[in-house]
């Protein structure tokens, strides 16, 4: 196994990065660990300390080391992990991918969290992905201003992504700290969503550290962080594998009006207690207002108007309430595979799906 | 040091009127032996202390450890005016204390003439025995007995001996709140223990249990993860739900607040609530005036709470969210405050909720307008025992209060007073709906 922090066959692996940089503050010590080697006495020591101390020993930490609160939780990774081949192969797949995206701009990435922590080029990635523009100043230097550019681009990313804030496992914070978890949730969410070409390297898991504050003493518990799921190699991009809907609009299209007959009945059996009538399944689900009335409808409550766009008029109002309305059924435990993009594209197959997990807990519904 | 008891003894006036502005101190709280201010404030004679106890809420049918009422304590001192005052608010003139004795059998013994007449005129029984088989006559010097009669018999009492009966009346006796009420701290998980589960909402769980031998309600609230924050402002919010001050406000007791659980515990009160009174027979028959006692109680916790320098913001007035205690208060329930970290996408009773709520942000609401709008739903409730639109799901109660003005009809049978006080409280504009201080006084008049 590999001894020293970064892959020895990793581009990046010679690189001599500013070693007075020096990572202050409560999570420097991840920091030093995903930071280039410096000196072969540096990496010796390195190695010494990886052999004592993972992977079987926890890792302990005096407290006053770490001005936690009571009941305070915070996070570390353990460094034997990024040893991990698989997560080297990730890292370096994600790479690729990017590299590959932005050659045409004449950029190349050497380190996923060196390059993308600042958030400059982490800026002009999403806007190649996404084909927009985001109004930034072009270099910004001070913490806070990057930090600020950040949280204004993950806001963008979480939309686009239909990833409401409190779901998403980044923040501006954590990446600009460098946070390698955050950076690679990141960055394997970017992937899924703009259908990366290359094969993500399936069940990534980094072994977290845990550690509370109870009654004074620090206490660690391990965590397993999931990167990629088990079958991510099997999964298209992320997609489910196959089900009946492809199969549907694959092989038999002629029974697709049947299924759109059944569906349609079964929304307006319901939407016709607010006097709605659905006459295009294709297309009157696609902002979202009808979404969240059949929602609430089934489900039993209101949502308050102020929370979304009744009359929405331009495509991000339109996003706002399909992403709202797939995060109420999310929280309700409904389960299914839609983009809210796609459904604001009116998109069939998504909002088939949508509807027809709907149907499926509620046909029998009064 | 001075406390509320010794001031309530003493007739400090201005101690009590300043210890009754923390919204923390219960008013209705015994000492050691069970002495509430107003006990004490009675058997002093301190009827100013009296008044002003009573006026915030004091109960009067509040007893003594020895089982005594104001009156026993009254009598007992000849305190005559403390004695018409407990007498005009239904304290019970032939409550039986822990000997048998009732207030008149005081009056008697300390050969308290006046008041002795008065206790009989407002119907103190002459003949009653206590548990050694001696009526208040026995106790009298022989000339006051024969006043007493011959009162008695004018007013037509049977003079025959009531024997003694061990009615241990538990009336008036509360649970004791005190140790309670001093533990701001958070309650460890295991110091509770939640028994049956009484109901489900989207905003947590809420169990029957037992914490310290006290019967509670544990409202476990719906959240995944008490991250540092939730559990900075859970903590915060909090404490502004501990309000012991107003007989028509129930407080919440304690909260666990650790990183897996969040739990807010209030007393259990075995009648439920109004929507529970009202709506699944809970065999409490409410007439014409319980109905008005109870729209009373309401309106004077609200107007309390809306009167408190920070207004607690979602506390959202409805039937399920008002307690009805034991001698049929009602009170306003501070455990159903929805905290500010909880989802708010999800409404699941818009029915007593104002057009105005179920439309803009919370801070583009005036919210003491919007509770009389809630508030208007109760006194429709109440006359009509009826849910308002509870033939109607959620989402089209929100849709058509919402949009199209919706409102529930008034049936025929309703008093027109009534009839025009809701149509006022649930004006469509906010700004024209009166305030809970300015109806108060309509009610009052409706309930004689």
């Amino acid at each position: 196994m590999a001894s020293s922090p970064t892959s020895p066959s990793s581009p990046t692996g010679s690189l001599q990065r500013d070693s007075s940089k020096k990572d202050s503050g409560k999570l420097g010590w991840v920091g030093t660990l995903t930071r280039r080697k410096k000196q072969e006495v540096n990496e010796l020591e390195t190695e010494g300390r990886h052999a004592i101390e993972s992977p079987t020993t926890p890792i302990t930490v005096a407290p006053d080391t770490f001005d936690l609160d009571e009941n305070e939780a915070r996070s570390m990774v353990e460094p034997a992990s990024l040893e991990n081949p698989k997560v080297k192969e990730l890292q370096e797949v994600l790479l690729d991918w990017i590299n590959d995206e932005l050659a045409e701009l004449r950029i190349v990435l050497r380190d996923i969290t060196e390059d993308l922590y600042d958030g400059q080029i982490l800026a002009i990635l999403i806007e190649k992905l996404a084909d927009i523009k985001l109004e930034f100043e072009e270099v910004t230097q001070s913490v806070d201003s990057q930090k600020a550019k950040l949280s204004v681009l993950l806001d963008h990313v979480n939309k686009l992504l239909g990833i409401p804030h409190h779901r998403a496992k980044w923040s501006a914070n954590s990446i600009h700290n460098k946070d390698i978890v955050a950076i690679l949730h990141l960055l394997v969410a970017l992937a899924r969503h703009f259908e990366c070409p290359r094969k993500l390297t399936s069940g990534v898991t980094i072994n977290m550290v845990v550690v509370q504050k109870k009654g004074g003493i620090l206490c660690p518990q391990k965590v397993i962080e999931e990167l990629t799921a088990p079958t991510e190699g099997e999964e298209q991009n992320g997609k489910p594998e196959r089900d009946a809907f492809d199969a549907l609009f694959d092989n038999a299209p002629e029974k697709l009006n049947v299924v759109k007959k059944s569906l349609q009945g079964f929304v307006n059996k319901h939407l016709s207690k607010l006097s709605v009538d659905i006459a295009d399944v294709d297309s009157q689900f696609h902002d979202g207002v009808y979404l969240i009335f059949l929602l609430g409808l089934l489900e039993g409550f209101f949502v308050p108007l102020y929370q979304f766009y009744i009359t929405p008029s331009n495509k991000d109002q339109k996003l706002h309430n399909v992403a709202l309305a797939i995060d109420l059924m999310r929280d309700s435990g409904l389960k299914f595979y839609a983009k809210p993009e796609d459904v604001v594209q009116k998109d069939l197959k998504s909002t088939l799906r949508i509807l027809y997990c709907l149907f499926q807990k509620y046909k029998n519904l009064k | 040091m001075e406390d509320i008891f010794s001031a309530s003894r003493d007739g400090n006036l201005r101690f009590v009127k300043t210890w009754l502005e923390n919204t923390s101190n219960d008013l209705n709280q015994g000492d050691d032996h069970g002495f509430t201010p107003l006990l004490w404030s009675s058997r002093e004679g301190q009827t100013a202390v009296f008044d002003l106890l009573l006026s915030r809420g004091a109960r009067i049918t509040a007893l003594n450890d020895g089982g005594d009422n104001g009156l026993h304590l009254a009598a007992s001192k000849g305190n005559k005016e403390i004695i018409q005052r407990l007498l005009k608010n239904k304290c019970p003139v032939n409550g039986i204390n822990n000997h048998g004795n009732t207030p008149l059998h005081y009056a008697c013994f300390w050969n308290s003439e006046e008041c002795a007449e008065e206790l009989v005129k407002r119907g103190a029984l002459v003949s009653q025995c206590n548990k050694f088989g001696e009526t208040p006559l026995d106790k009298c010097k022989p000339y006051l007995a024969e006043i007493l009669r011959d009162l008695a018999a004018q007013l037509g009492q049977d003079l025959k001996r009531i024997p003694y009966k061990d009615h241990h009346s538990k009336l008036g006796r509360k649970d004791d709140l005190r140790d309670i009420k001093s533990r701001l701290s958070w309650i460890q998980p295991h110091e509770i223990e939640l028994t049956n589960k009484i109901g489900k909402t989207v905003t947590g769980e809420v169990w029957k249990g037992k914490w310290n031998d006290l019967n509670i309600i544990g409202k476990k609230l719906a959240i995944k993860i008490v991250n540092k924050r939730i559990s900075r402002d859970f903590s915060e919010e909090y404490s502004k739900l501990r309000i012991f001050s107003h007989p028509n406000v129930l407080p919440v007791l304690g909260a666990v607040n650790d990183s897996n659980h969040l739990i807010v515990l209030s007393q259990y009160l075995p009648f439920g609530s109004l929507y529970n009174v009202l709506h699944e027979g809970t065999g409490i028959i409410v007439d014409h005036e319980q109905g008005m006692k109870f729209a009373l109680d309401i309106a004077r916790g609200m107007e309390y709470l809306h009167s408190l320098d920070q207004l607690i913001p979602r506390l959202y007035l409805k039937s399920t969210h008002i307690m009805i205690d034991d001698d049929l208060t009602a009170r306003v329930s501070m455990a159903d405050y929805r905290f500010s970290f909880m989802n708010l996408n999800k409404i699941e009773s818009p029915n007593w909720m104002a057009p105005e709520v179920l439309q803009k942000s919370p801070e583009e609401v005036d919210q003491r307008s919007a509770d009389m709008w809630s508030y208007a739903m109760i006194l429709w409730e109440l006359v009509t025992r009826e849910v308002p639109f509870g033939h109607l799901s959620p989402m089209e109660v929100g849709m058509q209060v919402a949009t199209e003005g919706l409102r529930p009809s008034v049936p025929p049978g309703v008093s027109s007073q009534m009839a025009k006080l809701v149509s006022i409280c649930w004006n469509n504009d906010p700004t024209k709906r009166p305030r809970f201080d300015q109806i108060l006084p309509i009610l009052g008049k409706m309930a004689q």
